[in-house]
């Protein structure tokens, strides 16, 4: 494929780029090292919640052979913690360890509050799906995190309710447009789903499975692809089938959305591996009427998914550390114990694939005891996950296609439209900030 | 009666929209106010009750059932709440106590001087350095908390309790009630007194002012009680460590808890019911020191 | 040291406000103008990116003279976002404050009955935090699960959309005013309580009507106190951040930058350009002071003017 070639260019391109950050932060890495002689002890940003118990492991197990401690700190996740991050790392205080969501990665390494990390755990590359580690490393050589969990997209549907209605499962999007209709004239109260504006990482997942690229380099620019065929594509889908009023508009996650889910006036659910945690509070009296398939597919396109979520763990370059943190985060994201544990206490599904299918999640989560392979599908799934590629200004996009897609869905009109606004802004904002486009 | 005739003089000069809405006059007078704060009241009670009666409710009787029906689940969101992180929770209400608590006892003491100050002495500047300290109010907070982390990083107090209570002492509003107030409340002939008395400023400060001005610094306390008690983002930029966080901010990690775990709507509705009940006990509590401001203006006249 | 400036008296009369204003001062400086200067300062910078932005060095922070505030300037998001807020700014002051000082007064009136009850209540929505307050006015705004709507729908009534259109000017500020009327109210309340006893008296006297003291004395004598709440009520409603906060994550009616300081915060926490939310800020804060001091001087004005008749 042509974009396999150029992707290798781009890669060898910004590791040249990239050639004396990475020297320097191997430097200061060696110094570190030389300062650790006694107990060291760590301070790490995160948000997941049971983290305080994984790292008891780690403070009573191999860390207390190492002498090092580590201290959970525990954070509100969103787009505001990168801020958070970033204002401290520009005092000198952050901490030493954060949780970091794959799409602000870039945001955080172009402020230089990630240190590259790729001499201490640069050899556990074969643990996670290329499609993640390439996220952890920006597609250079450097490495900028270890991957934690990741989001694979599937669907989610009533399995009850459409035998009621007679529907099958839709395994190309076609099919679900057609399943959508023909609940809509079975049912005319009754909504397949919506397409909610306020989720863009929903949004990035779908288009990525058809394709899209929304960030990539060109030499020492940047391209901006959101508006490309494949996103367009998925745009068009989706923007057709809110106009015609086939799916609602309304968004997710609000009181209204939790009761649609309960009462079943929405049957279904494009979501991510994590969703039978969300259903279990947002929709209680529905346990066991779920069933779980593959997302459908676009046509000619191979079978792959996208991905809605997920984090890493970075070390940060104020960390004083880095070798030693570094090694905590490999632990973490890598050590058997440590994975079940994450799962257990923080309901994560591990990036890591030699653990997708081990301990915690030799069972179906409970919400979806009816469903016994729930897990093994996921693997499978998770496997075929498209590559992400994410640029510096992710939250930009973001917020634009919060505010053009929102309206565009209260409207029921182009989402095309919107998509052309979300790549201007975009563009304009990277130039704004200084960086070349390419066109 | 005669409120009838004026009305009908004056129709709704400097009177409100409210006052058109309200019951009609009756024979008795105090029938009026009664009924319109009774429905002020009730308008402003309403959604709190939501609030209740959404606390008791377990998490699948939340969303399925009509709402103003209590539920049966409150024992266990408590529990629930109690047992998160080891109960983490009540840490956050004794910081928010704290911070509450402190930070309003200094930020009335300090507008209680500078308002008293303003109030009764004429001295060069006096107007300039009121209408300074009043237009700290003008730049938005959200566009200081990150300069002010940044200066806290300087002096190596930020994630500490101080960095959440100093900068929140002042209050541009506190300064100028206590202004009002003491202008209103402190006669300059009870001042003057003091001094052909010998009394040195603090003193007369201290001894007479002072208790003259309690009724308008439990105003002030309340407000930056309120205010500390509700503030997010100052915390939020300030503080990393959890055991530190104040209630609001608690809360806010239990909402916003990643993509992979919902949100624990039982929990922080519980949470914030909870939260609400001890500054329900303060306006309680200050009610007593309220009505002392009958007793002065009795003593006054 | 107080006590020491007291013993000379001549000095210590004079030198006493300065003492008694210290703190304030000191605070001032260091937790206000400090910032606020800072804030300045990093308006007039910004970043600059080199080559794809990745590494150690790769973003600097250089001079931008005036450049973030002429990009604000003509920012039609920021432009868009004032004018909605004059417009709920127009439903929110008036009704706010009028509700205000109607309630003050009738808790300052005689024989008034459950005045502690009212007053609490009435006080009370100003104690709920954000973070509630989104979840509460959710659940009552929202067709499926409000119980108002529930009642509509029993008794076969027309059910708007609160959450779009000119309705939903009316939903943002229905937020304001249940949360900031008995702040207000309170203000009030307080400064007709610090009205001397004796002033009624000769009114009463003379037959005056409740309502007549109400109109003659009490409103002229709180004034300065509505002229406050008046000034905060401006700086709140051009500052409004919360309630559209709130309800956006429930609509798609109400976008990111909905109000100019959303804006700024969408900049600063969302975007992590401080440089160019703190030059919009500025600008906010120059309208506001403008705003606020020319009604300010009018008030004055029309104050003397009033001593002069």
């Amino acid at each position: 494929m042509p974009y396999t070639k150029r992707r290798r260019l781009v890669t060898s391109a910004v590791a040249v780029a990239l050639g004396a950050t990475t020297l320097a932060a191997c430097g200061s890495s060696d110094d570190s090292g030389d300062a650790r002689s006694g107990p060291v002890s760590l301070t790490y940003w995160t948000w997941t919640p049971g983290m305080d118990k994984v790292v008891d492991l780690w403070n009573k197990g191999p860390g207390k052979k190492e002498q090092i401690t580590v201290t959970v700190k525990k954070q509100a996740s969103g787009d505001t913690l990168v801020t958070k991050i970033l204002t401290a790392h520009k005092a000198g205080q952050g901490p030493d360890l954060v949780q970091a969501e794959y799409q602000a990665l870039p945001t955080l390494v172009s402020n230089d509050a990630l240190a590259d990390i790729s001499s201490e755990v640069g050899d556990v590359k074969g643990k996670f799906a290329e499609g993640v580690w390439q996220q952890a490393t920006l597609g250079t050589d450097a490495v900028y995190a270890v991957p934690q969990d990741i989001g694979p997209m599937m669907f989610y549907y009533r399995e009850d309710l459409f035998k009621k209605y007679g529907l099958e499962v839709p395994a190309t999007w076609d099919e679900f447009a057609e399943t959508a209709r023909k609940l809509k004239k079975a049912a005319p109260d009754k909504d397949l789903t919506t397409f909610s504006a306020n989720d863009s990482g929903l949004f990035a997942g779908l288009a990525q499975q058809a394709g899209a690229k929304w960030w990539s380099t060109e030499g020492e620019k940047w391209k901006v692809g959101v508006n490309d065929e494949a996103t367009k594509k998925v745009a068009e889908f989706w923007g057709g089938l809110v106009k015609e009023g086939a799916i609602d508009n309304q968004p997710m996650y609000t009181p209204s959305w939790n009761k649609a889910l309960n009462t079943g006036k929405q049957i279904a659910w494009v979501s991510a591996v994590w969703a039978p945690g969300t259903l279990t509070t947002a929709a209680p009296d529905t346990k066991g009427k779920w069933a779980m398939a593959p997302l459908p597919q676009w046509p000619g396109g191979e079978n792959r998914t996208g991905s809605w979520g997920g984090s890493s763990t970075g070390v940060t370059t104020d960390s004083k550390h880095q070798d030693a943190a570094a090694k905590f985060a490999e632990w973490l994201n890598t050590d058997r114990d440590a994975l079940n544990a994450l799962a257990k206490e923080g309901g994560i599904y591990p990036a890591s694939t030699s653990a997708q299918l081990s301990g915690a999640f030799s069972n179906p989560p409970e919400f979806f005891s009816n469903q016994p392979e729930f897990y093994t599908k996921a693997a499978d799934i998770a496997e075929k996950t498209a590559p992400a590629a994410w640029g510096p200004n992710v939250n930009v996009a973001y917020t634009t296609f919060k505010d053009a897609f929102g309206s565009a869905a209260k409207n029921r009109s182009d989402f095309t439209a919107a998509l052309d606004t979300m790549q201007e802004e975009t563009v304009a904002d990277l130039k704004k900030q200084g960086f070349e486009v390419a066109r | 009666m005669s409120s009838l005739a004026v009305r009908k003089t004056r129709p709704a000069a400097g009177t409100t929209p409210g006052t058109a809405q309200g019951p009609p006059p009756s024979r008795r007078t105090a029938l009026v106010p009664t009924i319109t704060l009774l429905l002020g009241a009730a308008y402003c009670l309403l959604p709190v009750a939501w609030v209740v009666v959404a606390a008791t409710k377990s998490g699948s009787e939340l969303f399925s059932t009509f709402t103003f029906l209590p539920g049966t689940g409150f024992t266990d969101n408590v529990s629930d709440l109690s047992t998160y992180r080891d109960g983490v929770y009540w840490q956050w209400m004794a910081n928010s106590a704290l911070y509450a608590g402190l930070g309003a006892l200094l930020s009335t003491a300090v507008s209680a001087l500078s308002g008293y100050a303003l109030a009764t002495y004429r001295f060069r500047g006096r107007e300039t350095l009121f209408n300074v300290l009043l237009a700290g109010v003008l730049m938005p907070p959200v566009i200081l908390a990150v300069p002010q982390y940044l200066l806290l990083a300087e002096a190596n107090l930020t994630d500490s309790y101080l960095a959440v209570l100093l900068p929140q002492i002042l209050s541009p509003y506190g300064v100028y009630l206590a202004r009002i107030y003491a202008s209103a409340a402190v006669p300059a002939d009870v001042v003057e007194a003091g001094r052909m008395d010998g009394a040195s400023e603090w003193r007369i400060f201290t001894r007479v002012a002072l208790p003259m001005m309690v009724p308008g610094l439990v105003t002030v306390f309340l407000f930056q009680f309120v205010a500390v008690w509700n503030n997010f983002l100052l915390p939020y930029i300030m503080l990393s460590d959890d055991e530190k966080f104040p209630i609001t901010l608690g809360l806010y990690t239990l909402l916003e808890q990643g993509a992979n775990t919902p949100a624990l709507y039982t929990l922080v509705i519980t949470g914030a019911f909870l939260a609400v009940l001890p500054l329900v006990v303060l306006f309680l509590v200050v009610q007593r020191f309220w009505s002392l401001d009958l007793l002065s203006g009795a003593v006054k006249s | 040291m107080t006590s020491t400036t007291a013993r000379r008296r001549p000095y210590g009369v004079r030198s006493a406000p300065y003492a008694f204003l210290l703190p304030a001062i000191t605070l001032f400086l260091l937790f206000f103008a400090l910032p606020i200067g800072y804030a300045v300062h990093l308006s007039f910078r910004k970043v600059e990116v080199s080559g794809l932005g990745l590494g150690a060095g790769a973003r600097q922070e250089v001079w931008a003279g005036l450049q973030n505030y002429t990009d604000a300037l003509t920012d039609s998001e920021l432009l868009n976002g004032a004018l909605r807020v004059l417009g709920y700014g127009c439903i929110v002051v008036p009704v706010m404050l009028g509700l205000a000082l109607l309630f003050a007064l009738m808790l300052d009136s005689e024989k008034v009955r459950f005045t502690p009850v009212t007053r609490l209540a009435i006080f009370l929505p100003y104690a709920i935090p954000g973070v509630v307050a989104a979840l509460l006015w959710g659940f009552l705004y929202l067709p499926d699960v409000s119980p108002f709507y529930f009642v509509l729908e029993r008794l076969a009534l027309p059910q708007p959309d609160l959450l779009d259109g000119g309705p939903l000017y009316l939903a943002l500020s229905n937020i304001a005013i249940w949360g900031g009327t008995g702040f207000n109210m309170i203000v009030i309340y307080t400064a007709l309580r610090a009205i001397p006893a004796e002033v009624y008296e000769a009114a009463k006297l003379d037959g005056a009507s409740p309502l007549q003291i109400a109109l003659r004395i009490k409103i002229p004598m709180v004034a300065p106190s509505l002229v406050l709440t008046f000034f905060f009520s401006i700086i709140a409603t051009l500052q409004v951040f919360n309630e559209p906060t709130t309800l956006k994550p429930l609509t798609n009616s109400v976008p990111t930058t909905w109000s100019p300081l959303m804006k700024v915060y969408q900049d600063a926490f969302g975007n992590g350009d401080i440089h160019a939310a703190s030059a919009q800020a500025a600008i906010i804060a120059f309208v506001t002071l403008a705003l606020s001091f020319g009604f300010l001087r009018a008030a004055n004005r029309r104050n003397k003017q009033e001593a002069a008749r």
